[in-house]
Parts: structure tokens; C-alpha cells; sequence
């Protein structure tokens, strides 16, 4: 694991801070502040929860996932290679006449085709999922901080980020307790003595 | 533990709360994760090790039949499909239920699935194991099983893909993987849960590995679920696609009692019926076991209930109709075919199967029997053995009396038959214990979601009503969503 | 940006004297009359004519029947679900599930006047030589057909008219004891519900080719029942949109779920009717496999008209659907969903046309009296349809869940 690196941008050169991280008491509290962090300008940002809380990207102002259009061309790869497997095997590979039937039957190619659609579109999902969110990612400044360990359990977070174009140590801070936070804290980028132990977790 | 609050009565306006007992987020993710971080409790080997012990019989019986070959089982000539065939479609099935509460049931938006989805999921990749074996010791030729894959071999033969039993193949593979993927990626958060709190490093590194760094990232969740979303969209046909290839096994064959249009969502609501049945028998055990009377509250289990009753409906629905057809049909085979099914010499089964099938199931018309734990054990049981019945009568009175009277015989299981379908519920059982033991029994994160505290707008009247008659003018003063906001 | 509530008002959910609706069951009604008229006047200049008006009635009756069965069936499991994201179109169901009645009025006796163009083992002398009549005579007898016939009328019509009625008097009275009821009624009703409509099934279309059998046609025909209404709902809250009625009632989020419904039922249809047909076309039975050559071959004149008939229904009612209804931004455009629902419903009359006329015309053919019939059975549909949404509000508008329904958002 201590062989990871940390998933921090490249922007990150020259800061000796990850950024302020702030937890909220309540999913209402973190949506309304959510709202305020972008209605305030902030790009580089996150919000951390146990739960994906219901509606949060209208808050933050995501775009909607792109997965789809993966998942759509990978499910009909699939399928088509399928479709084509069979019939290649079936009219090229090993032509054998089976129950009177003409050679290239395709009524009989699509149960394996798919199947075999479901099973390119399901990996799309998944793995799209992960290259997405760029999962593995064993090491993350923030789990440096010994209250991100609720981000698991009951803690709420918004964390803005160092580089981003507004943010300043202490008004980006103040802005976070302004909104509600319960608890603000600067998260270090990372700690040369820390990094014996790994710090995966915890 | 007494329960704490009904929740099985709906109220007309509003909705029940789906679990209980007053949990916050914090003390959820406490009543889940401490049955995996604990010392193992003594009632747990209680299960385990008999379940262990089915297994070595499992490993015995295989390995008598890997030696001595398919002479064991009672296969005689007419009848040269038996117990193999009976165990792979009642363990498929049993797996159908899994899929249908945490894809089907994710869909309608039920969301009391919450609390049983990780459970059902788990059984559903154990069952497709399960079933996985049958297929693979049976070939008779075992060390040349994987010619049913197309790969190229040095004879340059490939699979015959007009032919059912690979489709078997494909879909039930293909329906493992992408549970297993399903079931994952939905434990990954609570994955990352256990590691955040694990107290040894050991614990900490071996579910952090699994967890891939998860840190509930919003920007993540977001990708997270619509992947979610759309394995749901994707698992949802699969499952209604494998348990209608495997009935295809059986209907594409031209032998009354096979050949019957009906069999793909007839064998598909028989699937989920026992599915259920079996969810029903594990969840009635694990939330005693491990405490969580008020996670898997009685109304999760009156919901199973009435589900058993649709399909429980559904396949008597099938049996009926199938019975109507082969009269109507006017095909003296067809007819015979039925005939001998409702009076030959297996009527036995076949009326076993009816009455745990369709007769079982319609007590649960009644609320107090769906809200009987008793009753819910008992019937869950007697589903299951009904169930595997229904393959037992499909497959063996089938075949039993074909076309030419001469070939007519009967069949009887011998020892090793019934070696192998114990010892398979032995490998089931095994995996079963062993994940209830070391994963998260409840997918913590998504019960989270049901709470009414993690509604951002909870509270808020976000649609107001004026009635007829009240004039055009708005309510003056629209309740204050909860403070402020640019 | 917290926003007040979004604000309903119920009096403007009632048809507006004046606005189209208003006038919808007058011109259909007329439009219905004159060509029913007219259908009869064509029928009636030569035998095959006549013959050919049994067939084109049947097809529209049917195909009307489907949609307010299907209705019906919604209203059902909504019910038996205790669904909340539905109350708003749930009234609009309720009063198609009651075109029923009408329906009947207009099926029983014209098909009592076709029995004998329309069903083959009507005719004695066939029954005398064809053993296979004479083993179903217990079943396919007039007698037999008339009392199951009217008992399929009477319990879809009490259904409907019961579910209607409890919900109106709830307009009224807001008693929450009627939810209840009929939360506990309808799982019974869907279950008389799918054996009634299987032998419906059975009666009105497998039995036009009598030696055909096939136990999936009873799943067969409810899914087509289905998607048929699950367009016509989505037509019908579209076009309250349009009109004003129902804007800012209805949002996305229910052309969502309708749009999510109408593509679910679409594949199952597809489903179903693919293993039904690759059932029989595996195992090459020729007592079964008769139905499908009738609708594979034409005549050796023209060998490929009713195979492009089918075609057209497996490429028309799967796959230009599932490809169109599948991303969720079609489901939630007004335009594209519309386009998406009318498409379905005329598939879906493509479905009950090939199921039927093929019993009539070796070679796919087409004739005035499938449009007059058509606009017949339409027309007092429509008119009937206009005059239940004239009775009062277009919601239930004190269902308890009316709240729940309107404020509801998709996951």
C-alpha cells in the first residue's frame, strides 16, 4: 500500500496543505451548505458522506454521470461479438446440420447473445464505475485526519481543496463555520513522518 | 427481543418507518458491524459446523462419483436425467430472489429491500455455486468440461450454441459474475466502514483492500449510482433471462410435460417463490442470531410474505393453466403426459408439490399469518421442499412414461443421489456462515438512506395542496423551507 | 435558494366548459356513430365484405378492450401496491378502465352476428370430420363461449366501476377507510383479474385458429394489454398537459415513470413473445407451428407479405422501442415521449391486427372497413372516455397519497 501515490492533482505543487475540511450535523445542513459553497464559486471541492445523500448533486452542481454512454457501447460490443461468434462457429468454424435446421439460425444465437451483452454492459458499469472515480485510490490527504473516520459512519464533510482559485487558509475556513459546520480543521497534504505506517486508513 | 414498534401497518397517509428502534447513523453502523468485529459467538458454530459437515459429504460424493462415474446415481434408461439436473435448476432458482430484491425490487423503488438486499445477494452468488457444481461433475467426462466453453481445442471443435444446455452455460455463468460484481460493488462503502474501524492493523489492511479507498466522495457517489442504477437495469432482464434458458433445457424438446410455451416465466416466478422461501428461512435465523429484530423488522418479513404469495399465485396460475392446455390441446400424449402426473407413480410428488407450492402459500392471504413467525419458518421451509419437487416431478414424470410404452420405467434415488443434494445445501450453508460472520449483514449505507434525518428536505412542504372551493388565491404564507439559502 | 411549495389548485382540475375536452365526447360520439354506420352499410354489400367487417370489428374492439383492461390492471396493482407516485394519472386510468361497459355493448353482438365468419369450430360440419374439434367441443361451444363471454363483461366491468366509484366518493367524502378497502380488495381482483383475461385470451383470439394451443398465449396477451395502456395513459396526461389542466400538476417526474413503465412492459412483451414463438420454432412441432407459418408465409402468389407483417411487429414493437424509449432524456421530453407512446399504441394495433386477420386473408391485405371500424369503436371509445373525464375532478383529489404523488421524485 505504501507504494500508492497520493491522488492529489498536480496542482497540488507547492502546498503544504490539502485544504480545509468541514463536517455538518445534518444531510440538511450539508445540502444548504453545499448550495452556498457553489453558489459561492468554489470548483475544487467535495462533499464526503456515509450515504450518497438523495439530490446533492443539484447542490454541488455535478454534471450528470457519463457512464451510460460507456455502458451502452460496451453492452453492445458484447452483444455483437456474441452474434458474431456464434455465427462464425456455426457457418465457418464447425458447420454441422442440427435438427433440420439451416446453418446460420440466428433465433437460436440469441440467448447466448445476450447474455453475452449483459455481461460487456454490467463490466462496463463496474469498471467504467472505477476508472470514473479513479478506484483504487489507497492513499487520500484527507484520511489524514482523524475525524474523516466518520465519513464511514455518521460524519458529514465538505472539503474544499488548497488549489482551488478561492480558497484562502482562513476566509475559506470561516466560510465553512459560517455555514454551519460543526467542526473545521486544515488537512495536510502529507506528513514525511506519517508515511512509515501507510496510512491507508484510519 | 421484543419488538418495539409495529411497523407493519401502513398508515393511508404517510409511510411506516421501515426500520426501528429508534437507530441513528451511528448506532446502525454499530448494530452491523459489531456481529463482524466481536469474538464469534458461540450460536454461530452451532450452524457452521454441521454445515461443514454436509460439505465433506458433498466432497465425499463427488469424489465417489469422479471415481466410480455416473453409475451411482439412480439413472436408469428412460429417465438418464436425475438428481443433477433437479439440484441445478432448485439452486438457480434459489437464487433469483437475491437479484430480484436488490435489482427488481431497487427498481420499483421498494425501498424495505434496504435491509435484506446484501443478505439475498450473498445467497444468490452461494446458490449459483451451488448450482455451478451439477452441471460440472455430471458430464460424466469431467476433465473435458471445459470443451463447454468455446475456447479452441486440438480437435478444432467448438460448442453447439443452438443447443440449450449452453446456453445454460453462458447465462448461469454470466448470471454469477454479474451478481458478484452487483454484490461488491454494493458492500464497497461498508467495506470501508469495517476498515475505518477496525482496531488491528491486520483487519485494517485486509478490508482496506477491498474497500479501494473508498472516502464517500460525493463525486463519487454520484458515478457509484448510476453504476448501481444500471446494474439494476441490467440484472433485471438477466435474471428473467436465466431462469428462462433453464426452462428451455426442458421446452425446447419436443417430450409432453417439457414442451409448453408457458416455461420461461413460470419457471421464472417458481425461482423467485423459493428464493424467497429461502431468504425468509436464512433472515428469520440471521436476525436473531445477530440481533437485528428491528433492522429485518416484521414488516420485512410480511413484505416477503405477500411475495411468496404473488408468485406462490403465479405458479399455481401455471399449473393450472398447463393442466387446461393438455386438455385442450387434444393431443393424447399431452393429455397422458398430465394424466400420469396428477395419478401415475409419482403422484406422490406431484401432490406434495401442489400442496407446498400453491396451497402453502395462500394462508399468507391473511395478515396474522404473515405476521406469524412460526408459520413464516414453517411454510418458508415447506416452499423449498415443494419447489424442489416441482423439478423433481417436471424432470422424472416426464420421462418416466415416454412415447413407447416399453421403455417405460421408474425411477429411484439411490444414497449418492441424495449425498450430493445434501451435501450441496452443506456448501451453501458454509459460505453462508462465513459471510455472516466476516461481511456486513445489512448494507449499511443504504439502510442509512431510509433514515428520515438523511433526507436533506426533510420536513420541508414541497408541494401544497388548495382545495376546491378555496378560491385562486395561494395559502398566504408558504411554510419557511427551513431557513435560509441564496 | 430554498423555494416556497409548489402550489395545486384542485378546482382547476376538472374539464373546463369550453376547452376540447368539453366537446370531445360530441364529436367523437359523432364521429363514432357515422362511421359504425357507415361500417355497417359497407358490410352488408357483399359476403366477403361482411366477413371482413367481423374481422376489422374484432381487431378494434379488441384493440380498445386492451387499452382499458390494461387501465384497469394499473388501477389494480396500484392499489394492491399502496403506490404513491401514481395518484395524480390514476384517475385518468380509472375512468378508461370503465370504457368496459361500452366495449361489450359494442362486442357482444356483432360478434354473436359473426360467430360463424369468425370461428371455424362453429361450423358443425367441420366438427363432424375434424377429431380434435369434437375433443374440444366441451370448451369450444357457442353456449360455452357466451357464458364465459359475459362473465369476462360483468366481472371487468364491476371491477372498474367499483374502483371508480370508491375513488369518487373519496372526491367527496376524503374517508380514508375507502384507500384501505380497496388497498385490501384489489389483490383478490388481480388475481380474478389474470384468469379472466387469459380466457378472454384464449376465447376471442386463440381460438380463431382452433387447433392452435399455446399456454404462454394468456401472458402473451396481457402484455400486450399492457404496454397498450401504459401509452394511452402517457398519451392522455400528455395531452392534459398540453391543455393546461395538468401543468405544473404532473412533472417530469411522472413522464419519467410512465415512460420507465411503458419501456419495462415493451420488453417484457418482447419477452414473451420471442419465447412463445422460439418454442414452437425449436422444437418444429407441426400441430403448433401451423399459427406461426400462417403468419411467416403468405400464399405461394406472394410468399412474403405476412412474413413483413411480422417483421414489422418484432422490429416495430421491440426493437425501434427499446433503442428510443431506453435514455432517460426521450422519457422525460414531452415531444419524444409522445412520439414514443402513439408509436407503441399503433403497435400494439398492429399486434391485434396480426393476431387476428390472418385467420381471414392467406395474403396480408387491407381494407376500408379496418379504417371504419377503427373510427367506430374509437369514436364511442374516445366519447366514452370524455364523458367519465367530464364527471368530475381529473385527480383524485383526496386520496391521502395525493400529496406524496405530486411533490414525488425519481431515485
Amino acid at each position: 500500500m505504501g507504494l500508492m501515490t497520493l491522488d492529489v492533482p498536480e496542482a497540488s505543487a507547492g502546498y503544504s496543505h490539502y485544504g480545509v475540511l468541514a463536517r455538518f450535523e445534518t444531510a440538511k445542513a450539508l445540502y444548504r451548505a453545499c448550495e452556498a459553497v457553489r453558489d459561492a464559486g468554489y470548483s475544487k471541492w467535495d462533499a464526503l458522506t456515509p450515504f450518497p445523500v438523495h439530490g446533492l448533486e443539484k447542490a454541488m452542481g455535478l454534471k450528470p454521470s457519463k457512464l451510460p454512454f460507456l455502458v451502452l457501447a460496451t453492452g453492445l460490443s458484447g452483444a455483437g461479438l456474441g452474434f458474431a461468434l456464434q455465427s462464425w462457429v456455426h457457418i465457418q468454424g464447425y458447420p454441422l446440420i442440427i435438427s433440420g435446421k439451416p446453418l446460420f439460425t440466428w433465433p437460436a444465437f440469441v440467448p447466448v447473445t445476450f447474455e453475452l451483452g449483459v455481461l460487456g454492459a454490467a463490466l462496463g458499469a463496474v469498471l467504467g464505475m472505477f476508472a470514473f472515480n479513479k478506484l483504487p485510490t489507497y492513499h487520500h490527504p484527507l484520511f489524514r485526519s482523524k475525524n474523516f473516520t466518520r465519513v464511514t459512519d455518521d460524519g458529514l464533510f465538505i472539503a474544499i481543496e488548497a488549489w482551488d482559485p478561492k480558497y484562502d487558509d482562513r476566509d475559506t475556513a470561516e466560510f465553512l463555520s459560517g455555514l454551519g459546520a460543526v467542526e473545521v480543521e486544515h488537512v495536510p497534504i502529507d506528513d514525511p513522518a506519517d508515511d512509515s505506517d501507510g496510512g491507508g486508513a484510519a | 427481543m421484543a419488538q418495539s414498534q409495529d411497523n407493519t401497518q401502513e398508515p393511508v397517509a404517510g409511510r411506516a418507518p421501515l426500520i426501528v428502534g429508534g437507530y441513528d447513523f451511528r448506532s446502525l453502523t454499530e448494530a452491523v458491524a459489531v456481529p463482524v468485529e466481536r469474538k464469534t459467538p458461540i450460536g454461530w458454530w452451532f450452524f457452521f459446523l454441521p454445515s461443514l459437515a454436509m460439505l465433506g459429504l458433498f466432497g465425499v460424493s463427488i469424489g465417489w462419483l469422479f471415481w466410480e462415474g455416473t453409475g451411482i446415481w439412480g439413472l436408469n434408461n428412460p429417465v438418464n436425467w436425475g438428481f443433477a439436473i433437479v439440484n441445478f435448476v432448485f439452486w438457480v432458482g434459489i437464487g433469483h430472489a437475491g437479484t430480484l430484491i436488490s435489482a427488481i425490487l431497487f427498481l420499483f423503488r421498494q425501498k424495505w429491500r434496504t435491509s435484506i438486499n446484501r443478505a439475498a445477494e450473498a445467497m444468490t452468488i452461494f446458490a449459483v455455486m451451488c448450482a455451478l457444481v451439477f452441471p460440472g461433475i455430471h458430464v460424466g467426462r469431467v476433465w473435458v468440461a471445459y470443451w463447454m466453453f468455446p475456447l479452441p481445442n486440438q480437435m478444432d471443435m467448438w460448442p453447439n450454441f443452438r443447443s440449450p444446455l449452453i446456453w445454460d452455460v453462458f447465462a448461469v455463468s454470466i448470471y454469477g459474475t454479474v451478481s458478484l460484481m452487483f454484490w461488491y460493488v454494493g458492500l464497497i462503502p461498508d467495506l470501508a466502514t469495517i476498515r475505518d474501524r477496525a482496531k488491528t492493523r491486520i483487519k485494517q489492511i485486509a478490508y482496506g483492500i477491498f474497500a479501494l479507498g473508498w472516502r464517500g466522495s460525493h463525486r463519487n457517489w454520484l458515478h457509484y449510482e448510476r453504476a448501481y442504477l444500471m446494474l439494476a437495469g441490467l440484472a433485471t432482464p438477466l435474471v428473467l433471462s436465466v431462469h428462462s434458458v433453464v426452462s428451455m433445457d426442458f421446452a425446447t424438446a419436443q417430450l409432453p410435460g417439457w414442451h409448453t410455451t408457458i416455461f420461461p416465466p413460470y419457471f421464472v416466478a417458481g425461482a423467485i417463490f423459493s428464493g424467497f422461501a429461502m431468504v425468509m428461512t436464512l433472515m428469520l435465523i440471521c436476525r436473531v442470531l445477530f440481533e437485528m429484530e428491528d433492522i429485518i423488522t416484521m414488516r420485512h418479513l410480511e413484505n416477503m410474505a405477500k411475495i411468496m404469495l404473488l408468485t406462490g399465485c403465479m405458479v399455481g396460475y401455471a399449473y393450472g393453466i398447463e393442466m387446461f392446455i393438455a386438455w385442450y390441446s387434444g393431443n393424447p400424449y399431452e393429455q397422458f403426459a398430465f394424466a400420469n402426473r396428477a395419478l401415475g407413480p409419482y403422484a406422490w410428488a406431484y401432490w406434495i408439490m401442489v400442496s407446498c407450492n400453491v396451497l402453502t402459500p395462500q394462508l399468507f392471504w391473511f395478515k396474522k399469518m404473515r405476521n406469524h413467525i412460526g408459520w413464516l419458518f414453517i411454510s418458508s421451509i415447506l416452499i423449498n421442499i415443494g419447489m424442489w419437487f416441482e423439478r423433481f416431478v417436471i424432470v422424472t414424470s416426464s420421462l418416466h412414461r415416454d412415447f413407447l410404452p416399453a421403455n417405460w420405467d421408474y425411477y429411484q434415488a439411490t444414497f449418492w443421489d441424495f449425498a450430493s443434494l445434501i451435501g450441496s445445501f452443506g456448501l451453501f450453508f458454509t459460505m453462508f456462515c462465513l459471510f455472516a460472520r466476516f461481511l456486513p449483514l445489512v448494507a449499511t449505507a443504504e439502510v442509512k438512506t431510509v433514515l428520515p434525518e438523511a433526507d436533506p428536505h426533510q420536513g420541508e412542504e414541497l408541494v401544497r395542496v388548495v382545495p376546491a372551493g378555496a378560491g385562486t388565491e395561494p395559502a398566504p404564507q408558504a411554510a419557511p423551507a427551513g431557513g435560509g439559502g441564496s | 435558494m430554498a423555494h416556497g411549495p409548489r402550489i395545486v389548485h384542485l378546482d382547476q382540475l376538472v374539464i373546463r366548459p369550453g376547452s376540447g375536452w368539453a366537446r370531445l365526447p360530441l364529436i367523437a360520439g359523432a364521429v363514432g356513430f357515422v362511421f359504425t354506420i357507415v361500417s355497417i352499410v359497407l358490410a352488408r354489400s357483399s359476403p366477403e365484405s361482411t366477413k371482413q367487417f367481423f374481422h376489422s370489428w374484432l381487431v378494434a374492439v379488441v384493440f380498445f378492450l386492451c387499452i382499458g383492461l390494461g387501465c384497469l390492471f394499473f388501477v389494480l396493482i396500484h392499489h394492491a401496491t399502496k403506490a404513491g407516485w401514481g395518484v395524480v394519472v390514476r384517475r385518468l386510468a380509472e375512468n378508461l378502465a370503465c370504457t368496459v361497459p361500452v366495449l361489450a355493448v359494442l362486442f357482444i353482438p356483432v360478434v354473436a352476428l359473426g360467430m360463424y365468419d369468425l370461428f371455424h369450430w362453429t361450423h358443425a360440419d367441420a366438427v363432424a370430420h375434424d377429431r380434435l374439434l369434437q375433443v374440444k367441443e366441451p370448451w369450444l361451444n357457442e353456449t360455452g363461449f357466451w357464458i364465459r363471454t359475459v362473465i369476462y363483461f360483468v366481472v371487468w366491468s364491476g371491477l372498474a366501476l367499483y374502483f371508480r366509484n370508491a375513488s369518487r366518493r373519496q372526491d367527496d367524502s376524503g374517508d380514508e377507510a375507502l384507500s384501505r378497502r380497496m388497498a385490501r380488495f384489489s389483490p383478490v381482483a388481480v388475481a380474478v383479474f389474470a384468469v379472466t383475461l387469459t380466457f378472454a385470451g384464449f376465447d376471442w383470439l386463440m381460438s380463431l385458429e382452433p387447433h392452435w394451443y399455446s399456454t404462454m398465449f394468456g401472458v402473451y396477451f396481457f402484455a400486450g394489454t399492457v404496454v397498450s395502456a401504459f401509452a394511452a395513459l402517457t398519451v392522455l396526461t400528455l395531452a392534459f398537459e398540453r391543455s393546461g389542466h395538468f401543468r405544473g400538476v404532473v412533472t417530469g417526474e411522472h413522464f419519467h415513470d410512465l415512460g420507465k413503465l411503458l419501456f419495462a412492459f415493451t420488453v417484457f412483451w418482447a419477452y414473451i413473445a420471442f419465447s412463445q414463438f422460439f418454442l414452437i420454432w425449436y422444437a418444429n412441432i407441426p400441430e403448433e407451428t401451423n399459427w406461426f407459418l400462417s403468419r411467416l408465409h403468405g400464399t405461394d402468389h406472394n410468399p412474403a407479405n405476412w412474413r413483413a407483417a411480422t417483421m414489422l411487429l418484432a422490429i416495430g414493437h421491440f426493437a425501434v422501442p427499446f433503442f428510443f424509449l431506453m435514455p432517460r432524456t426521450i422519457k422525460r421530453n414531452r415531444t419524444l415521449l409522445l412520439i414514443g407512446a402513439l408509436w407503441m399504441l399503433a403497435m400494439h394495433l398492429w399486434d391485434v391486427f396480426w393476431l387476428v386477420m390472418p385467420n381471414l386473408h392467406r395474403e396480408m391485405t387491407f381494407s376500408l372497413l379496418d379504417l371504419t371500424s377503427l373510427l367506430g369503436v374509437g369514436g364511442v371509445f374516445l366519447a366514452t372516455a370524455g364523458w367519465l373525464l367530464s364527471r368530475g375532478s381529473l385527480v383524485p383529489s383526496r386520496d391521502p397519497r395525493l400529496v406524496e404523488s405530486l411533490a414525488f421524485e425519481n431515485i
